[in-house]
């Protein structure tokens, strides 16, 4: 369970404020979608729950431990998030298989053996696994983001929180990358969208969080948002992308 | 004497007379050596340098930024009349190995700049990538950052050297034992400057060309192969 507690975050000393006192609470296991206009804050506020960016002020509570405490070990707190880029950020010198094994192996410190089978399981899941001995250069951009889910996975988070998933994908790859986040929801796993896909954020979500001017406008059911928007940026948002 | 004859007795003094073309063969052997000596030394130290100016422990960035600058603000033969006739004084070292400790660290300073432009110049994506695995600061800079660093100053680590083997001729003012020494005993030997400093002028061209065309290949395929 996240809790998500008054957080405010800006940039540029403060200049520029992103989010602006946000408080929500999301439940283990649920799919929570976040949707709104570009620079509305929604990326800052998913990557501030794997500290990616650190909160100017409020905490962050995942699960028990405050993460924005000062004491907290962060390393051991990402351990249990997976983050999937929207540039994909696969690491180029090494191949696909030593890709999901790093982090396994240096940080969990499993055999690298028990790590490689892992990693052919996971690359069966997202329908690769003959790129095992591929470089990110060889694959498309659809299998290299498919490669990244692979790679968060293979530390076995309990949430994936996923920033765009396929904002830098050609269209005709967009639909691989969802099956396999779709396939994951189905497993039960808690996962945080960023996303323009409506039509996946109706499929999959159980809340949708429409973001604008630093702070959550509306949230509900997508039913609810997208079907029937009660404030009025909601429906001036919608209306502009559906 | 005609002009043919005065120039085959002058090579004939320079190179071939009391086995002389041993003194050019060593000189030149120490030269490469010193000079690969420095800049893999260097290489360690540019690092340490380069990582100390990226960090955020003030003391570090302090002396690592100080480091740089007085390096690359002194002569080299300054930098090197002071490391073997005051910090080495009462060392006894062969005269090679405080050259090549002396252009290590001055080469050290250059090499930190290189270093440290190729770290920033790899993608922050990567070490968020790596961060949000769960790896420490210091586990993504040695599996992820420093890899990709590497391979991409490759190229410029390999130019430094070879300035590093024009740049070594300086090691005269301690020592005669480079291929610019080499000339020099020969020429104490035979009062002749023409053939022993066209000599070794040649025999620096060479090599270096050699060199130098060696890693145009080296780089040309690296490109290639990033290309795949």
């Amino acid at each position: 369970m996240i809790y998500i507690n008054n957080l405010y975050k800006s940039f540029k000393n403060g200049e520029l404020k992103i989010l602006k006192g946000i408080t929500e609470t999301i439940e283990t296991g649920e799919k929570v979608v976040l949707i709104g206009p570009s620079g509305s804050g929604k990326s800052t506020l998913l990557r501030c729950i794997n500290l990616l960016e650190v909160p100017d002020s409020g905490s962050i509570v995942i699960d028990g431990t405050d993460i924005t405490a000062p004491k907290t070990d962060i390393n051991k707190v990402r351990e249990n998030l997976g983050m999937v880029f929207q540039h994909f950020n696969l690491f180029p010198h090494l191949s696909i298989m030593e890709n999901i094994t790093l982090a396994p192996i240096k940080v969990k410190k499993q055999p690298k053996e028990q790590a490689q089978q892992r990693a052919l399981e996971l690359l069966k899941r997202v329908g690769l696994e003959d790129k095992a001995d591929s470089y990110p250069i060889q694959l498309s951009g659809g299998q290299k983001q498919r490669i990244a889910i692979a790679r968060a996975l293979a530390m076995d988070p309990k949430i994936m929180l996923f920033d765009e998933p396929t904002s830098a994908l050609d269209p005709e790859m967009v639909g691989e990358v969802l099956e396999v986040m779709k396939e994951l929801a189905q497993y039960g796993m808690t996962m945080v969208v960023v996303t323009h896909e409506m039509g996946f954020a109706r499929e999959v979500a159980d809340r949708v969080w429409f973001m604008d001017d630093g702070n959550i406008q509306e949230q509900g059911t997508p039913e609810a948002v997208f079907e029937h928007p009660k404030n009025e940026r909601t429906q001036l948002f919608l209306s502009k992308i559906l | 004497m005609n002009i043919l004859q005065s120039i085959s007795n002058g090579l004939y003094a320079t190179f071939v007379k009391d086995g002389r073309w041993e003194w050019f063969l060593s000189g030149l052997g120490y030269t490469l050596l010193i000079s690969l000596a420095a800049v893999l030394l260097g290489l360690i130290i540019g690092i340490l340098a380069a990582l100390g100016k990226l960090s955020r422990i003030k003391p570090l960035k302090w002396i690592a930024s100080l480091y740089v600058d007085v390096i690359r603000g002194t002569p080299t033969m300054v930098q090197l009349l002071i490391i073997y006739f005051i910090i080495f004084a009462h060392v006894n070292l062969s005269p090679w190995i405080v050259g090549a400790l002396g252009f290590a660290i001055n080469s050290g300073a250059y090499i930190a700049e290189i270093v440290r432009g190729g770290i920033l110049s790899i993608d922050k994506g990567q070490t968020e990538a790596g961060r949000s695995l769960g790896l420490s600061q210091a586990q993504t800079m040695m599996f992820i950052i420093m890899p990709q660093t590497m391979k991409n100053i490759l190229p410029a680590l390999a130019n430094e050297f070879i300035v590093l083997i024009k740049e070594t001729a300086v090691i005269g003012m301690i020592s005669n034992i480079d291929l610019l020494g080499a000339a020099k005993k020969v020429q104490g030997r035979t009062y002749d400057y023409l053939y022993p400093l066209l000599g070794a002028a040649v025999i620096y061209y060479v090599v270096i060309k050699i060199l130098s065309t060696c890693l145009n290949r080296v780089e040309a395929r690296m490109r290639k192969a990033d290309e795949r």
